[in-house]
């Protein structure tokens, strides 16, 4: 019982990053705008929640660190929604970006390109009452508070899109913005909105990422998480609990991979590639269900009609 | 002395290119329908989005009741009680009645949505105008008349005096066009003013109090709808006399050139299906498909042009069956093809005019070799028909997405014509287009019919397929469900056709 | 002038402009680090002119950028995305090596074209899963690239490392392990330099420049790709169904088709950017073997407008740009990423341009017709 819990535990933790921005990308997605380059975001959200840890503590990197992702996201909006650009263009630029950035100021501020110091992360918290369940304290004791956070945004983000005016204005503009528009709403702010969230989002899982889970930065430490994150959000139908059951079955399948690492059998390199060939095998299954935004990936613009 | 409910003083409008409004002036009072008629292109639907906040003027005022308006968006157009039903409905698809209703006129403080509130008022609004609607269905899956409803339900929720309908008819059947002008004669006895867009004179005449007619962004005239009549508008739409009857040489009908034999196809939910669909179109007529957008008419195009496979059934062409044949294959045979959606079927906006001329002809003998383009031979090719179809353009080497409607539909004809195809599918052929060009396009296609072609064309517009055809066919579910020869059917009998409603003429339509 | 010289005009101005604005921003970063932006550019001018070694170098770093170019501007001409071009030439870099260290006894008129097509096969095959699951599953080209690319790094590093590690090195006693690589390449496959052919010309390069004929062989596939697509009927297609695969579909094009052999045309060049490394500077495959060719690929298709012509120059000023990098990071200190935040900064000015400059355009030619 207790081995089940420590493996849940472990899964949990696994896919938080994606989780999060997961989530971030929905409210992104279903404005109309694509993020590609949630992985460049996230990483920066490390970066900077490293830093500010060392700095000014932990909660301190946190916020950085969804300062500098949602800045990013800026960037990118400013890019795609004002100016028109292509999105994936913009995304893949923001991700080159980010790469050069975060070397550039690793080796700046911390004399290194590579890592960081060691940096603290947030004070563990405990559930009440299900702490001393013993057989539970696995998911219960001592875990990152990030994690409650985590599982409390994909509520949030259903009752944000399915009950309130934002949600809804949110949703139209990316299925019609032309109706929308017609309606008084206004569509390009809806869609920085939205863009924005996902940068904070990303951030937010940047800052678990460092602090939480690995307690530093290290370069590239995101590893094409931002993409499984795309990924998730489509398996999960761009749907917060879609998401996070898509991101619980990579972050389940990321887990495992790690327990096998030891093994004489299969050469490390390949279970390494798991994460990435179960993406693959995760989008091709999709198919005909997906019901994606109507309006996703096109810019929009007033006159053009 | 009725206050006017809307004026417009002197609105000018202008676009890179053209002025699409040049200084319109009219009025409107409140109990009134108000027709602003005029070709496609005249001006009408720069006009209303300007009115509804969409477009703002570049010259002239609008007013209200004695007041100025002045509106930075679609908003506030909204909040003076001005209401747009648009032609193309601005409709989520994905979103409820309700939420659709309610889109940005929440009515929330804290910004939680009381849906339960909202659909209540809606309920209301309802029973008062007495519109039947399923209101937790997504809107997507709605027939288009009760989208219609949705759209002026969202313009009454928001309270509006003033409702402007752009073409509300062009999708009607014509049981379906009845009920909304039973609506409009209620809500104009509640006081509302009713702009009425609409290209239909016979409608027109019949619905209107006043006609204001535009022509090229300027005002012709503004008459009383019982001192004139279809010919004199007509007239003052585009400036000369207009026939209304088209020329059609007589024609002998010669053998089966496309026959399309008990095909049946079943896709998703939101496809209708080909039902056991069968028709046949013979050399030297028209066959016209009459029937309501949505029915399976561009299912039926597709499968013909081998854009879709099918498996049920056969297609012969010139005695060929078509299944399992790819696009090209289907051309081979000798098919031409002009595709509803011009846009996205029949041009590749960025490329230049001559490009599209020869689109899927590029590595035909004449136009190049496996490693060549013949560019010099294809634009030769270009001009001459540039000069045979009196096309209008600054150079074959601009983009073709500068061109006008009508010019580009006459790019399509050319190059489709020019392999001299046996078969000619025309998929809503004159949608958009302004007269001079509609008239230009059903005399090639009365042409080709002429020199012993099979043309069969598809148009929601029932008068065109009444003009243009030899032979008839309604469409309703993915079937014929009825042939006759032009004349042989009163309008009301095809109405019901058009419905699904069996022979019995007089039956209730389905609501 | 005519509208449209001034249209032209606009369309190699913009670019330029927008490099202009990626080096304000740089400067701007340089300033903040505390050093002299125009010391920087003065000593990046000099370091990058002023030596035959450093013009020698420049051309050595745009030809995989030039191949690289090449590759993504394909996809995106056909309205796809080819993010793989770093799995694509990893593969085909393997592919390349594998067939050099094998064969034997192989004169180099055949050894070498054998391994070209050798890494032109690994890279199609490579871009084959991808455009495979676009067309029969719908998975959008970019993450499944994107995740190919991380999978390509971990199957060459298992293939280095266990596969083909070369067990036989010699190593002097006491001077440290074998280095993880595969055998070294035979003579015959090796790549000559142009330093032979340009001392006929009375240049002489010093020999540890490493520029060679496949920046000749760049050049001439650059001239290749746009006879290909300007010139020709499947070009014609291309575009055709780049623009819009619902008019091509309806004209009898079969846009499946062209996608498939557009992409795997693109995986093909793919898997020749490494080669340049790969068959002349070492001689053999490692683990540091360079990364991120593929992605740098993107900011110079974008620069030259997709344009093989545009992409030659382009790679040549990215060529510029590292080459430069190297000579701030070696005299002031300064590190070399601020060419990478260059690059990125590039790409984003560039296509904003674009697009500004495209809505006039259209604005222009609406006037005409």
């Amino acid at each position: 019982m207790g081995d089940m819990a420590e493996l849940l535990a472990s899964a949990l933790r696994m896919s938080m990053p994606v989780l999060i921005t997961a989530l971030g990308a929905i409210y992104s997605e279903r404005s109309g705008v694509t993020n590609i380059g949630l992985e460049g975001m996230m990483l920066t959200g490390a970066f900077w929640a490293a830093y500010g840890s060392l700095h000014y503590g932990p909660m301190g990197g946190v916020f950085m660190a969804i300062l500098m992702a949602v800045l990013m996201a800026l960037l990118h909006g400013v890019v795609t929604i004002t100016y028109r650009v292509d999105q994936i263009v913009s995304g893949m630029a923001i991700n080159i970006l980010a790469y050069g950035l975060t070397r550039f100021f690793s080796i700046e501020l911390f004399g290194m390109a590579t890592t960081s110091p060691h940096v603290d992360g947030l004070s563990k918290i405990s559930i009440p009452l299900l702490k001393d369940v013993e057989w539970l304290q696995p998911l219960t004791k001592d875990i990152s508070p990030i994690i409650i956070v985590g599982i409390l945004l994909v509520f949030f983000t259903y009752w944000v899109l399915e009950r309130t005016t934002f949600g809804l204005r949110l949703k139209a503009v990316g299925e019609n913005p032309l109706a929308a528009d017609t309606l008084g709403i206004k569509v390009l702010h809806y869609r920085y909105y939205g863009v924005l969230i996902s940068g904070a989002f990303a951030g937010l899982a940047g800052a678990y990422l460092a602090l939480e889970h690995t307690g530093m930065y290290v370069e590239g430490m995101t590893q094409g998480k931002g993409y499984i994150a795309l990924a998730a959000m489509i398996f999960g139908n761009w749907n917060p609990f879609g998401a996070l059951g898509a991101a619980c079955l990579f972050g389940f399948a990321e887990s495992l991979s790690l327990r096998v690492m030891q093994n004489k059998f299969i050469p490390y390199q390949f279970i390494k590639m798991l994460p990435y060939l179960l993406t693959i095998f995760v989008l091709a299954g999709v198919v005909r269900k997906a019901h994606p935004p109507a309006s996703v990936g096109i810019p929009y613009a007033r006159e053009e009609h | 002395m009725m206050e006017k409910m809307l004026e417009l003083k002197n609105i000018t409008k202008r676009f890179p290119g053209l002025v699409a409004n040049d200084s319109v002036s009219l009025d409107g009072v409140a109990g009134e329908v108000h027709a602003v008629v005029g070709e496609n292109g005249a001006g009408k639907s720069t006009l209303m989005n300007i009115i509804t906040g969409l477009y703002h003027q570049d010259e002239g005022e609008v007013w209200s009741r004695g007041e100025k308006l002045e509106f930075s968006g679609p908003r506030d157009a909204i909040l003076k009680g001005i209401g747009m039903v648009h032609q193309h409905f601005m409709l989520v698809n994905r979103f409820t009645v309700v939420q659709n209703i309610i889109l940005g006129y929440e009515g929330t403080k804290s910004g939680v949505i009381d849906f339960e509130q909202a659909r209540n008022k809606v309920e209301e609004l309802c029973r008062l105008y007495d519109f039947k609607l399923d209101l937790d269905k997504p809107v997507g899956e709605l027939s288009v008349g009760h989208q219609q409803r949705v759209e002026i339900l969202k313009v009454l929720y928001r309270g509006a005096d003033i409702l402007i309908l752009d073409e509300p008819t062009a999708v009607l059947t014509p049981q379906e066009v009845e009920e909304l002008f039973t609506n409009l004669e209620k809500l104009k006895t509640q006081g509302k003013l009713i702009l009425f867009i609409s290209h239909k004179l016979h409608e027109v005449l019949r619905i209107s109090d006043r006609i204001t007619v535009l022509r090229r962004g300027k005002v012709v005239g503004t008459v009383v709808a019982g001192e004139t009549n279809k010919k004199r508008l007509a007239e003052m739409m585009v400036g000369r006399p207009v026939l209304f009857r088209l020329e059609k040489p007589e024609c002998e009908v010669q053998e089966p050139v496309l026959e399309v034999r008990n095909v049946t196809i079943k896709t998703g939910e939101d496809r209708q299906s080909l039902n056991n669909l069968s028709l046949t179109l013979r050399r030297g007529e028209i066959y016209g498909i009459a029937g309501v957008e949505g029915n399976g008419q561009r299912e039926l195009v597709e499968a013909v042009m081998g854009l879709t496979a099918y498996h049920e059934g056969s297609i012969l062409i010139k005695g060929q069956e078509t299944k399992g044949k790819c696009v090209r294959d289907v051309r081979k045979i000798g098919v031409g093809y002009i595709p509803e959606d011009r846009h996205h079927r029949a041009v590749v906006l960025p490329m230049t005019v001559w490009e599209n001329a020869v689109l899927g002809m590029e590595g035909d003998v004449d136009y190049g070799s496996w490693w060549k383009l013949n560019i010099e031979g294809i634009k030769e090719f270009t001009k001459r028909k540039i000069a045979e179809f009196d096309i209008r353009l600054g150079t074959i080497d601009s983009a073709i997405r500068n061109l006008s409607g009508g010019n580009q539909q006459k790019v399509v004809l050319a190059r489709e014509l020019s392999t001299d195809p046996d078969v000619i599918i025309a998929a809503q052929p004159v949608r958009g287009l302004d007269i001079g060009a509609i008239e230009f396009v059903h005399k090639q296609l009365i042409n080709a019919r002429s020199n012993g072609k099979g043309v069969l064309m598809i148009s929601a517009d029932l008068e065109e397929v009444l003009s243009v055809s030899d032979r008839v066919g309604i469409m309703y579910n993915g079937e014929i469900v009825k042939e006759f020869v032009p004349g042989e059917l009163e309008v009301e009998e095809i109405g019901h056709y058009m419905l699904g409603a069996s022979q019995k003429v007089g039956e209730a339509s389905h609501d | 002038m005519t509208k449209k010289t001034k249209i032209m005009l606009l369309q190699i101005v913009s670019p330029i402009i927008a490099v202009l604005f990626a080096v304000i921003v740089s400067s701007v970063l340089i300033v903040v680090i505390g050093k002299n932006p125009l010391e920087v550019y003065q000593i990046m001018l000099e370091f990058s002119f002023g030596r035959v070694d450093s013009i020698a170098a420049i051309l050595f770093n745009a030809t995989p950028l030039i191949f690289s170019g090449l590759s993504v501007a394909i996809g995106f001409r056909l309205g796809l995305f080819n993010i793989g071009a770093e799995g694509q030439y990893f593969m085909g870099a393997l592919c390349a090596a594998y067939v050099g260290f094998s064969f034997g006894n192989l004169p180099m008129i055949i050894h070498l074209p054998l391994a070209i097509i050798a890494a032109m096969v690994g890279g199609a095959l490579w871009a084959l899963i991808p455009i495979y699951l676009k067309l029969k599953r719908g998975v959008h080209e970019v993450i499944s690239t994107i995740m190919l690319n991380y999978v390509a790094y971990s199957l060459i590093n298992y293939l280095i490392s266990d596969v083909f590690m070369d067990n036989n090195q010699h190593i002097p006693e006491g001077t440290g392990s074998p280095i993880i690589r595969t055998p070294k390449l035979l003579a015959s496959v090796l790549m000559p330099k142009l330093n032979d052919f340009l001392s006929l010309f009375g240049i002489d390069l010093p020999s540890y420049a490493y520029v060679n004929w496949f920046f000749v062989l760049a050049l001439v596939l650059a001239a290749g790709i746009y006879y290909l697509v300007a010139r020709t009927p499947f070009g014609f297609r291309m575009r055709a169904v780049g623009s819009s695969p619902g008019a091509a579909e309806a004209s009898g094009i079969n846009p499946q088709g062209v996608y498939l052999r557009g992409f795997l045309l693109s995986g093909a060049i793919a898997g020749l950017i490494g080669l340049s490394h790969l068959l002349c500077f070492y001689g053999y495959m490692d683990l540091d073997f360079p990364k991120s060719l593929g992605f740098n690929g993107i900011a110079v298709a974008l620069m030259g407008n997709n344009n093989p012509f545009g992409i030659v120059v382009s790679a040549l000023l990215f060529g510029f740009l590292s080459r430069g990098a190297e000579g701030i990071q070696t005299f002031l200190g300064i590190p070399m990423e601020v060419v990478v935040i260059m690059q990125g900064t590039i790409i984003l000015s560039v296509v904003v341009a674009a697009s500004i400059l495209g809505r006039y355009i259209r604005i222009w030619e609406k006037k005409e017709a």
